[in-house]
């Protein structure tokens, strides 16, 4: 590979100068037009069939425009099981589900109508416990599962409240605990969690009198939103146009399509008015996807040469009311279920369960953090009972080249041994610190891994214009939630078209002008979209070297291009300037040569394969991304504080495309593990979501920031743009369990969940007494 | 959008007036739980009067009195003020541990404890200081002790037509070190799971915890214990103050945790005022 | 009842002459009356710092103060940070450390800074996690902030 000149350099982000001067506009910030304001209506049970909905007085009340209720909206929407309607239908299945909406003059209008709306219900029994919900004499919770339409790589159990069963079988498992000398059995539970971007959801709609629908959204994946909308109401493709601003943090949770087509039906009634709607802090804490909690069961057969011979792992995961998304994030923890190590013999089942408790959905991680949470507590429990050194564990059982997963995929491109020494070195790991002033010390190191979960199609697009002076727009369908996608985007479309990239011009998508992107999920982008920009310049190339060729009456092979001439490598008077060539490009006889310079690419995975029904085994990874956290913490055994020292975080990003933006992904995911880890819990009671807010709902802030070294370590990706792969949502999986274990390490106790609230170490410490 | 009356007030017996003669009047300060509680529902105004700008209330001062914070003082204000920081720094602990820097240059002492919540993260060091609450209204002034001015969650002893015109902190100040020792979910920005305020007074103690009953509480048992009988041993002391809490479980805590660092933090801030 | 009151106010510098509507928050006023967006909404609390301006020099949360009680006051949001084009060396710091990451927080943030460094021109670890800790990050970007921090005070 030629040297690279601008992948793996730090140059500034693309919307730097607009995020600091507050010009960078989020969907919120424009004036659009006429507007009507939507509220929802919001059940009060959690599990009850309406009995009626009274819209009379809310209809009556001055500003009101419309009132529309689940009637209104025949068609189910979904991006994988088809579940879920706009507003609710007959009944409801969660705590705050929408069951009417409002649109009016002002927000306050709306806010006030919603206040008058009357509806009642009849109360059913509720499930808020998956376990509870697999039993076969559980309340139903959707009595048509048999009927939704779904793809075809889902497993749901009719009659029952199972929305998706995953399997994995591979080699023996019988044999593999035969051959253990200890086998190891424990239950762990990971609770909900929320994403909380600072900013909410938001949307808003809308319809021209010649039936062109345009939708602004914070949606993460504007083309999905596009389709969505498309199947559920009937319109076509042409006639939808999803624009994503900026978005103020994704984190999975604008994933999928959510909120756009509610107000589809009220715009329809009002052309050219603009519906928005702004979810409250409270609203979109309780009625967007929550992280699906997961109650999990991993028996592990180890022999004495500190071999683990076998797993059996039971996961149960509280898909919430709708799970639409949900069974995905549970196929994907089932066939990445050996967490970052070769295990032979496999049995996994993992289960998404309907409950009456808040949606659940993707999150940062897509069920890592949860399904391996208790693979690297298991392994901690592993070390201690052998008597052996939880980092040699790792080392020794860890995936190397060559290694299959779960599924039986071979991994190719990875240094995990790396990924885990350099966290370890940097915590000074094997060097016991003393106790003082009463309090512990301990030292806990964990491993990750992740794949993108994305069907094995998803595919990816680009076009690049290149203007008559030779700076270019890259159009792309990603969205721009702070990753950082448009500059390493647009570094890769510099490197590959040799100008500099401030010659680039990159945007944030509008579907009726920028190309298709699957998703903006899964840590893909870079990958993905960073494939089909390398194609697209690619192609623009090709197209310069074929136009100065004929200008310049020298073969294409012979020509070289430095970003501003390009010019035959034999003779340094054959020479034109970008500008020459893609300027409509003429002979000096005034003959044309070629028009405007368009470049396209476009990607779709080859490398992956459906999964056995069966045995779960096949190739769901595009690629896999490894990556390593270690800590030190200290412990005041008679508070439960836990101070986090030392901060270590490794991940094998292939090619740093951008190691500066690399590194603030590191120490983002970082941070939101350790925010996890110590404080995070969504609380329910029967489905009531209690911490709606930032009172009760505390996320990290800056104060309990510890300052975090972040390690990049580069294995090429053989197929990924310049050896890149994704690395967005990997940092975070580790964090959870590398601080648990540190703590059991100071305390000698055992955490089977998380956070770990100065409550909860308390109790433990009390527990062990 | 709320709809209410707002009145900007610079005079208080305008103050008085409207207090004494309207229905569901708020005296605006800081607004930092008054909006909050409003969008939330807690408080239903319908007129608010804005008494920042009256002079009365914007006295911050120390004379042979003590130390006089006016209602409107914000608490970095009253944290940033010398002679609290030099003869009653537990109470500019206590003003720190309000919220964020952000949310201190708004909201102020009277706010917090007009609040009347059983954290409020000044009131155990103003239980400590046995600080004097200055009332003006249109019947009088009182003025009364902190202990009598809680009365319950959300309830003072403020009658109709009556505001909290300033703090007092008495002269003669306490001998000897103070500490608010706070115990929450983050260590952060957070509400108090509880708070304890010891303050030394020469060779007597002081102590006051929040967010164990219904309104801030003095721990006379362990008070009792260590001024009187000369208790030494700071954890016996310490344990008795189970006596004087009857903590609930919320969101912030249980019962049992709350009851133990109680315990923890009235014996720590023994420790650190009284000498190990 | 009143439904709006005139409020004399500096804006940015610039001297206006309005009037609020009563119960309407200076966040809402910023944003949909003087049309500067760059103040954002993140929980309505007091809780996030999003909507962090700042008044009379200092910082507050505009989401929990009405808009009436902006007369006589010297308010700076985000948009009137940089002069004449050149921005404030606390932008520059945040581009130069990659200080955020969706940017919907990063107004808030910079102008908590900003205040920071009025008050503390060389401030510590300690001083700018005690004056940033209102000011949620959610993408946690704040080891970041706090570099880019110190190094416009080391000017």
């Amino acid at each position: 590979m030629a040297e690279l000149k601008i992948v793996g350099t730090s140059v500034s982000r693309k919307d730097a100068v607009e995020k600091v001067t507050g010009m960078a506009e989020f969907i919120e910030d424009r004036y659009m037009g006429p507007m009507l304001y939507a509220k929802m209506k919001k059940s009060t049970v959690a599990h009850g069939k309406i009995k009626s909905i009274d819209t009379t007085r809310a209809l009556k009340h001055p500003g009101v425009k419309a009132v529309l209720t689940g009637k209104d909206y025949p068609n189910l929407i979904g991006l994988y099981l088809i579940d879920r309607s706009f507003l609710a239908v007959e009944k409801v299945r969660f705590w705050g589900e929408p069951v009417a909406v409002v649109a009016a003059t002002t927000e306050k209008a709306a806010a006030e109508a919603v206040e008058l709306i009357e509806v009642e219900y009849e109360e059913l029994p509720g499930v808020f416990d998956p376990r509870e919900g697999m039993k076969p004499d559980a309340p139903l919770i959707h009595e048509d599962l048999a009927n939704y339409e779904i793809v075809p790589i889902f497993y749901p159990k009719a009659g029952t409240n199972i929305a998706n069963h995953f399997k994995i079988r591979k080699g023996d498992i019988n044999k593999g605990f035969e051959e253990a000398d200890l086998i190891i059995e424990r239950d762990y539970y990971v609770p909900q969690m929320q994403h909380v971007p600072i900013e909410t959801h938001k949307a808003a709609v809308q319809w021209s009198p010649d039936g062109k629908l345009t939708v602004w959204s914070t949606a993460q994946s504007p083309n999905v939103v596009r389709q969505l909308l498309s199947k559920s109401l009937d319109i076509p493709m042409h006639k939808i146009r999803v624009i994503s601003s900026y978005i103020g943090g994704g984190f999975g949770c604008k994933a999928g399509a959510s909120i756009e087509g509610l107000l589809v039906p009220i715009a329809q009634k009002f052309p050219g008015h603009i519906v928005r709607i702004v979810f409250t802090r409270e609203e979109d804490m309780q009625g967007t996807f929550t992280r699906q909690a997961l109650y999990s069961k991993l028996k592990t057969g180890v022999r004495k040469d500190r071999r683990i011979t076998s797993l059996q792992y039971k996961m149960i995961w509280d898909g919430g009311a709708y799970t639409e998304y949900g069974v995905n994030i549970v196929r994907a923890a089932g066939y990445s279920s050996t967490g970052a190590y070769d295990i032979p013999n496999v049995k996994t089942d993992s289960y998404c369960v309907y409950t009456n408790n808040s949606i659940g959905g993707p999150v940062r991680g897509f069920g890592m953090c949860e399904m391996q949470w208790g693979i690297e507590r298991q392994l901690e429990v592993i070390a201690r009972e052998l008597d052996m050194d939880p980092l040699e564990v790792r080392l020794i059982n860890g995936m190397k080249k060559g290694s299959s997963t779960a599924s039986g995929q071979v991994v190719h491109d990875l240094d995990y041994d790396k990924c885990l020494k350099v966290v370890a070195d940097k915590i000074g790991w094997g060097k016991k610190e003393s106790n003082r002033n009463g309090k512990y010390r301990g030292k806990g190191i964990a491993g990750l891994v992740k794949c993108p979960a994305q069907p094995s199609n998803a595919a990816s697009s680009a076009i690049i214009r290149i203007n008559e002076d030779g700076t270019a727009h890259v159009m792309i369908g990603a969205t721009e939630m702070g990753q950082g996608m448009l500059t390493a985007i647009s570094q890769i479309a510099a490197e590959t078209l040799h100008i500099p990239v401030d010659k680039i011009d990159i945007k944030v998508p509008d579907t009726d002008f920028t190309p298709y992107e699957w998703q903006s999920v899964g840590s893909r982008i870079t990958y993905t979209c960073g494939t089909s920009v390398k194609r697209a310049a690619e192609d623009a190339l090709g197209q310069i070297y074929r136009v100065a060729a004929d200008l310049l009456e020298t073969p294409e092979e012979d020509l070289s291009f430095d970003g501003k001439n390009i010019f035959s490598t034999n003779n340094s008077d054959k020479k034109a300037t970008i500008r020459e060539v893609a300027d409509s490009c003429k002979k000096c006889t005034g003959e044309g040569i070629a028009g405007p310079i368009i470049g396209r690419g476009s990607f779709v995975p080859t490398n992956m394969t459906n999964l056995d029904p069966e045995t779960g085994q096949g190739n769901p990874g595009l690629f896999y991304c490894f990556g390593a956290t270690g800590v030190e913490v200290e412990v005041d055994p008679e508070t439960g504080v836990v101070t986090v020292l030392q901060l270590a975080c490794s991940i094998d990003a292939g090619k740093a495309v951008n190691p500066q933006l690399c590194t603030a992904q590191l120490h983002g995911g970082t941070i939101m593990g350790l925010s996890t880890a110590l404080y995070e819990e969504v609380c329910f009671d029967k489905g009531i979501m209690l911490n709606r807010n930032f009172t009760d709902y505390k996320i990290a802030t800056i104060d309990n920031t510890p300052h975090m070294d972040s390690f990049i370590i580069e294995t090429p990706e053989t197929h990924g743009p310049y050896g890149a792969r994704g690395i967005g949502e990997q940092p975070m999986i580790g964090v959870a369990p590398a601080i648990a274990n540190a703590v059991c390490n100071a305390l000698g106790v055992e955490f089977n969940t998380f956070p770990l609230t100065p409550e909860r170490v308390w109790q433990a410490v009390k527990d062990k007494k | 959008m709320l709809s209410y009356d707002y009145i900007k007030c610079a005079d208080l017996n305008l103050a008085f007036q409207e207090l004494e003669e309207g229905e569901q009047v708020y005296p605006l300060a800081g607004g930092t739980d008054l909006i909050v509680g409003m969008r939330g529902g807690k408080f239903a105004a319908k007129t608010l009067i804005d008494i920042k700008d009256v002079p009365e209330l914007n006295v911050l001062k120390e004379d042979d009195q003590g130390i006089t914070i006016g209602a409107a003082i914000t608490l970095n204000e009253v944290t940033g003020f010398t002679p609290v920081r030099e003869n009653v720094p537990i109470l500019a602990e206590g003003c720190h541990s309000v919220g964020s820097y952000s949310i201190r240059n708004r909201a102020t002492i009277a706010g917090n404890i007009c609040n009347a919540s059983p954290a409020a993260d000044t009131a155990a060091p103003l239980y400590a200081l046995d600080a004097v609450i200055n009332i003006a209204g249109s019947g009088g002034n009182r003025s009364i002790p902190i202990k009598e001015f809680f009365i319950g969650p959300g309830k003072t002893a403020l009658n109709k037509g009556e505001l909290v015109q300033s703090v007092l902190i008495r002269k003669p100040y306490p001998k000897g070190k103070g500490i608010y020792l706070k115990a929450s979910r983050t260590g952060s920005v957070d509400l108090a799971t509880v708070g304890v305020a010891v303050q030394r007074w020469g060779d007597q103690v002081k102590i006051a915890i929040g967010a164990v009953a219904a309104t801030p509480v003095r721990a006379f048992s362990v008070e009792k214990a260590v001024n009187e009988a000369g208790e030494k041993r700071w954890a016996d002391a310490a344990r008795l103050v189970h006596e004087d809490i009857s903590p609930i479980t919320d969101l912030r805590g249980s019962r049992e945790y709350r009851y133990h660092m109680v315990e923890v933090l009235v014996r720590r801030g023994l420790e650190q005022t009284m000498g190990v | 009842m009143t439904e709006k009151m005139p409020v004399n106010f500096t804006v940015n510098g610039d001297k206006e002459e309005r009037e609020a509507v009563v119960g309407q928050t200076l966040l809402k006023f910023i944003r949909d009356e003087l049309h500067l967006t760059g103040a954002k909404e993140g929980c309505e609390i007091g809780e996030c710092g999003a909507c962090i301006v700042l008044l009379d020099g200092k910082p507050v949360n505009s989401c929990l103060i009405l808009a009436v009680e902006l007369d006589g006051k010297d308010l700076v949001t985000i948009e009137g940070l940089s002069k004449n084009g050149e921005l404030d060396r606390v932008q520059k710091a945040f581009i130069k450390h990659a200080a955020f990451q969706c940017g919907y927080c990063t107004p808030g943030m910079i102008l908590s800074a900003r205040a920071l460094l009025e008050r503390k021109p060389n401030p510590t670890d300690e001083d700018i996690n005690q004056a940033l800790s209102g000011n949620l990050c959610r993408c946690g970007a704040y080891q970041e902030i706090r570099e880019a921090i110190k190094a416009s005070s080391e000017k």
